[in-house]
C-alpha cells in the first residue's frame, strides 16, 4: 500500500553517498587504524597503551584540557556579564554588538594568531610601548608562551560565548521579573531564585560547546610555533603528516580519544539544552 | 530603562569590545606602516604592502584556489544538501533526528580528526585530495545549511504549500521548483554565504590534506608570516574586509526577510 | 444518485485506529459538513478524500470513478487549507492562475478566468498584491478563488475560517454559501464549530472518535440529537438522567436512561401537555438578546434560556415555575 516517494529517494541517495564517503568512511578508517600496530600490521591495543604510558602524550592531553577549560571558563564568565549588560541597551545597539561578535567569531586561526603577534610579538606594538615606558614585566610578555596562547583562545571563544548566551537572556520573560517584583522580590532575589536557575543549564551548555571548540582548535597554535606546542591537535597533525616522525596509527588513536572527549561534551550540551527546553515549555 | 543604566554595563561591554577590536586595529595600522620596529608609533604610512600583495601572482592564484574550494563545496551543498533536507523535512520528518545526530558528529569531529581519517582512507585511493577536501568541506557545512534550510521551510509552512500545489495539479518536482525554492531562497542564500565565509578561512584540512601542493590564501598567509609581517597583515585585513562584506550581506538579507514575512 | 461515495474507509496512525470503517455519500451540488471535536478524525477523512493521505482500506469514488489510488494532483479536487497555504512568492492573480497553468491552459483563457474569479470573491484591485499585504479574510478569499477557478469536481474546506475574527467569519460564511450555490460545487467542509456547520450546510455528519455519530440536515440534528455525545456537542442541551428528571418534575414516567432538553424549550407561561419545574433561579448570565440562567428544581440543576424581554425580568434567587412541553424531552440512545 505504501508508495515509494521518488523525490525523497532521488534527493537522499547522493546526499547519503557523500556523507558516507566523507564522514563515515574516514571515521571508520581512523578507528580501524587506531587499533593497528605501527605500519598497520595487525590488530593491537598498543597505540592506546602508548598514549597512556608515554608522558609526552599524557602531557598533550593535559595541556589541551587545561587551556580549553581555562579559556572556556574565562570566556563564559565574561560573556555572562557582558551579555547581560547588552540586554540593557536599545535593540539597535544590541544588534550592532551581536553583528560585531558574529564578525569577530569568523576571525580565528592563522589571521588571529598573526594579529596577536603584531600586538605582542618580539617587536609587537604593545611590546614596544611597554618597553618605551620601561614596564619590564609587561614588555617581557611572550605571545609564544602558554599565556599568549590563552589570550588567543580567549579571543575566538569570547564572541562565540556572547552569541550563545544572548538568546538565553532573551528567553527570560520580562513578565517573570515583573511578576516577581509584584510578589515582593528584589532584583537580586529574582536572579538568585528564578533567573540563574533558569539560565544555569544554558550556561553549562555554552561552556561545553566552548570546551569542545577549544579542544579541536589547531590553526592558531600551529601558526604561532609550528609543532612545538604540545597540544593534542598539534600532536595529531604532526603524527599524521610529519615526514620523519609519522606514526599514523598513533595519530588515529589520539584522534579517536579526542573525538570521544568531544562527543561527551556535545552530548552533555544536548542533554542540558533538552533540559532547558523542558523547563521553558 | 535608558536613563539609569549603571556604569557597570558600559564597563563590561566596553571591555569585551575593546578586547575584540584591538588586535584588528593593530593589524590594520601595521599593514599601512612603512617601518615599525623600534618606535612606539609607525615611522610612516604607505599603501606599498597592498600594492605588492595584489601584484604577487602567487597570491592571486592562492585566492583562486581558495575560491574554487569554498565556492565548489558551497555549490555542491546547494545542489545536493538542500533538496535532501527539503525531502526529509517534508516527507520523512523522522529522519530529522538522523540529520541532527550527523550534526553532533560533525561538531565532534573537527578538522584535525576528520583529516586523519581522510588521509588513511583516500591518500592512496587515486581520488585527488582536492576532491577529498571539497567533500570534507561539504560535510563540515552541513550544520549551517541544515539550520538555514530547515528554518526557511518551517517559516513558509512547506508541507501545506506542497500539498496545495499538488492538489492544484503540480507534480512534486514542479511544486518544489516553482513554489518552495523561490520562497526558501533568501534563507538558503544566507546559509550559503555563511558557509562560504567559514570555508574561506579554513586552514586545518587544507594544510593537512593538500597544503604542499595546493596553496590557498590561508596557506599563503601562513608562509608569509615569517617572511613579511606587513604583507601578512595586509592579507589579514583583506580577509577581514571580505568576511565583513559577506556578513553585511547576510545581515541585510536576513533583515529584509524579517520585514517581509 | 450520489456523486461522491466513501466506502468502508479505515485509517490508523501508529497502530491507533482513527477512522473506523466509514461510509458516507454526498449528492452533486450538496454542501456537506464533517463536524466534530478535535481529534475525531474529520481532517484525516478530508485528507483521504483529497488524496493527501492514503487509507488502510476502503474505496473513494468521485463522479462514478474509483479514485482511491489516484494521486492528489490528478483527482480534480479543490482544497482550502486552514493556513490557506498561499504561495508567498506569487501575487493574488498568480496564486489563482497556478492551477490553470498546471493544466497548460492558454494564457488568454487563464487571464479571463482569473479576472472573473477575482471579481466573484470581491478582490478587484488586489490582483497584484502579495499574500502578506492582505488581511486574513482577504487571504482566505484568495485561497477560495484559487481552489475553485479550476472548476474542481469537489471542493474541500479544512477549517477555512477558524483563524478569523468572529465578525469576518460570519460574513465569509454567508459569502461561501452564496458562491457555492451559485457555482453548484459539491463541497465538503470540516469544522469543529457547530454554529458554522448549522449556518452553511445542507447536511451534517457528526464524527466522534473515528465513527459517525449522526447525520442529517441541520434541522434534524438540532431538534433530534440521537445520542448523549451529539446532544452535548451541538449546543447547550441539558442532558439529564431519567431519575433526575423524575425528581425535578416529581413525575415517574422517565424510563429511558438519558434525556436531552434544549434550554430555550423552558417557558414561564403555562402550556398544555407539559411538565412543571418549580424552584429557584441560581446564576443569571446576559448573552446579548438572550438571558441564560441556572435553575434548580428539587436540587436538580438545569440551564434555561429566554429571549431577553423587559417584562420578564429574571432575578438571581427568585422563585419561579417553568413549563416544558412533553415533546421537548428527547430520549437519548
Amino acid at each position: 500500500m505504501k508508495k515509494i516517494n521518488g523525490m525523497l529517494v532521488a534527493s537522499l541517495i547522493p546526499f547519503l553517498f557523500l556523507i558516507l564517503l566523507f564522514l563515515f568512511i574516514p571515521l571508520f578508517f581512523m578507528i580501524y587504524g587506531s587499533f593497528q600496530a605501527d605500519g598497520g600490521t595487525g590488530f593491537s591495543f598498543k597505540q592506546y597503551q602508548e598514549i597512556f604510558q608515554n608522558e609526552y602524550y599524557r602531557q598533550a592531553f593535559k595541556n589541551s584540557i587545561l587551556i580549553s577549560l581555562l579559556s572556556s571558563f574565562i570566556a563564559t564568565l565574561l560573556a555572562i556579564f557582558a551579555t547581560y549588560s547588552i540586554t540593557h541597551f536599545s535593540s539597535r545597539i544590541q544588534n550592532r554588538v551581536l553583528i560585531f561578535a558574529n564578525l569577530t567569531s569568523n576571525f580565528a586561526g592563522i589571521p588571529l594568531a598573526f594579529a596577536f603577534i603584531v600586538l605582542l610579538g618580539n617587536s609587537g606594538l604593545f611590546t614596544l610601548l611597554f618597553k618605551h615606558f620601561g614596564w619590564e614585566t609587561l614588555s617581557s610578555f611572550n605571545v609564544y608562551s602558554w599565556s599568549g596562547l590563552v589570550l588567543i583562545y580567549l579571543y575566538f571563544q569570547l564572541p562565540l560565548a556572547v552569541m550563545l548566551l544572548y538568546p538565553v537572556y532573551q528567553g527570560i520573560n520580562k513578565h517573570w521579573k515583573e511578576a516577581a517584583s509584584l510578589l515582593g522580590a528584589s532584583s537580586t532575589q529574582f536572579w538568585l531564585r528564578i533567573g540563574i536557575p533558569i539560565i544555569l543549564p544554558s550556561i553549562a551548555g555554552t561552556f561545553s560547546i566552548l570546551f569542545a571548540n577549544a579542544m579541536g582548535a589547531y590553526a592558531s597554535a600551529y601558526a604561532l610555533t609550528g609543532s612545538t606546542y604540545n597540544l593534542v591537535t598539534i600532536r595529531i597533525g604532526a603524527l599524521t603528516t610529519g615526514d620523519i616522525f609519522a606514526k599514523p596509527e598513533l595519530g588515529s588513536a589520539i584522534a579517536g580519544l579526542l573525538g570521544l572527549t568531544l562527543v561527551v561534551a556535545m552530548l552533555l550540551n544536548e542533554w542540558l539544552t533538552r533540559k532547558v527546553r523542558r523547563d521553558l515549555s | 530603562m535608558n536613563k539609569n543604566r549603571p556604569f557597570f554595563h558600559y564597563l563590561t561591554i566596553g571591555a569585551v569590545l575593546l578586547y575584540l577590536l584591538v588586535p584588528l586595529l593593530g593589524t590594520l595600522i601595521y599593514s599601512f606602516s612603512t617601518q615599525w620596529h623600534k618606535t612606539i608609533l609607525p615611522e610612516g604610512l604607505t599603501f606599498h604592502w597592498y600594492g605588492e600583495l595584489f601584484s604577487d601572482s602567487l597570491f592571486l592564484k592562492a585566492m583562486g584556489r581558495s575560491l574554487i574550494l569554498s565556492v565548489g563545496a558551497t555549490i555542491l551543498s546547494l545542489l545536493i544538501m538542500v533538496p535532501a533536507i527539503f525531502s526529509i523535512v517534508v516527507y520523512a520528518p523522522r529522519l530529522e533526528k538522523f540529520i541532527q545526530a550527523l550534526i553532533v558528529l560533525t561538531y565532534a569531529m573537527p578538522g584535525v580528526i576528520i583529516a586523519v581519517g581522510l588521509i588513511r582512507a583516500y591518500s592512496n585511493s587515486g581520488m585527488p585530495m582536492v576532491v577529498v577536501t571539497v567533500g570534507a568541506y561539504f560535510v563540515g557545512i552541513l550544520p549551517y545549511m541544515y539550520q538555514g534550510t530547515r528554518n526557511s521551510l518551517r517559516n513558509i509552512q512547506a508541507v501545506s504549500l506542497m500539498e496545495a500545489a499538488e492538489i492544484l495539479g503540480a507534480s512534486r518536482f514542479t511544486a518544489f521548483l516553482k513554489v518552495i525554492l523561490p520562497n526558501i531562497m533568501p534563507g538558503v542564500l544566507v546559509s550559503s554565504l555563511l558557509s562560504f565565509s567559514i570555508l574561506f578561512g579554513e586552514f586545518v584540512l587544507v594544510n593537512l590534506l593538500i597544503g604542499g601542493s595546493f596553496e590557498t590564501v590561508q596557506v599563503y598567509l601562513y608562509k608569509k608570516l615569517n617572511v613579511s609581517g606587513h604583507i601578512a597583515s595586509a592579507i589579514v585585513i583583506c580577509y577581514f574586509i571580505l568576511i565583513s562584506i559577506l556578513s553585511s550581506i547576510i545581515v541585510k538579507v536576513t533583515r529584509s526577510r524579517k520585514e517581509t514575512l | 444518485m450520489s456523486y461522491v461515495t466513501i466506502e468502508n474507509i479505515s485509517k490508523a496512525f501508529k497502530g491507533q485506529t482513527v477512522l473506523h470503517d466509514l461510509n458516507l455519500s454526498f449528492k452533486q451540488g450538496e454542501f456537506v459538513t464533517l463536524l466534530g471535536p478535535s481529534g475525531c478524525g474529520k481532517s484525516t477523512l478530508l485528507r483521504i478524500l483529497a488524496g493527501l493521505t492514503s487509507p488502510e482500506q476502503g474505496v473513494i469514488k468521485i463522479d462514478g470513478c474509483d479514485v482511491t489510488n489516484v494521486k492528489a494532483k490528478d483527482r480534480q479536487i479543490g482544497m482550502v487549507f486552514q493556513s490557506y497555504a498561499l504561495f508567498p512568492n506569487m501575487t493574488v492573480s498568480e496564486n489563482i492562475a497556478f492551477g490553470l497553468k498546471m493544466q497548460k491552459i492558454p494564457s488568454e483563457t487563464i487571464k479571463q478566468k482569473v479576472a472573473r474569479m477575482v471579481a466573484l470573491v470581491g478582490l478587484a484591485g488586489k490582483e497584484n498584491a502579495y499574500p502578506r499585504e492582505l488581511s486574513g479574510g482577504q487571504q482566505q478569499r484568495v485561497a477560495l478563488a484559487r481552489s475553485i477557478v479550476t472548476e474542481p469536481k469537489v471542493l474541500l474546506l479544512d477549517e477555512p475560517l477558524s483563524a478569523l475574527d468572529a465578525q469576518i467569519r460570519k460574513n465569509l460564511q454567508k459569502q461561501l454559501r452564496t458562491i457555492q450555490q451559485e457555482l453548484n460545487i459539491t463541497t465538503v467542509l470540516v469544522t469543529h464549530d457547530q454554529e458554522e456547520a448549522m449556518a452553511v450546510s445542507d447536511r451534517i455528519y457528526i464524527l466522534n472518535e473515528g465513527r459517525i455519530a449522526q447525520s442529517g440536515t441541520p434541522h434534524e440534528i438540532y431538534t433530534k440529537p440521537g445520542s448523549e455525545f451529539v446532544a452535548r456537542f451541538i449546543g447547550n442541551y441539558n442532558v439529564l438522567e431519567g431519575s433526575e428528571l423524575s425528581i425535578a418534575t416529581s413525575e415517574r414516567e422517565f424510563s429511558n436512561r438519558l434525556y436531552a432538553i434544549r434550554p430555550e424549550a423552558f417557558s414561564a407561561q403555562y402550556m398544555e401537555d407539559s411538565y412543571t419545574f418549580s424552584g429557584r433561579v441560581n446564576k443569571v448570565m446576559m448573552l446579548g438578546n438572550i438571558t441564560r440562567y441556572e435553575f434548580s428544581s428539587n436540587g436538580i440543576v438545569v440551564t434555561a434560556e429566554h429571549l431577553h424581554q423587559s417584562d420578564e425580568d429574571v432575578q438571581e434567587g427568585a422563585r419561579k415555575t417553568l413549563y416544558l412541553h412533553k415533546k421537548d424531552v428527547i430520549p437519548l440512545s
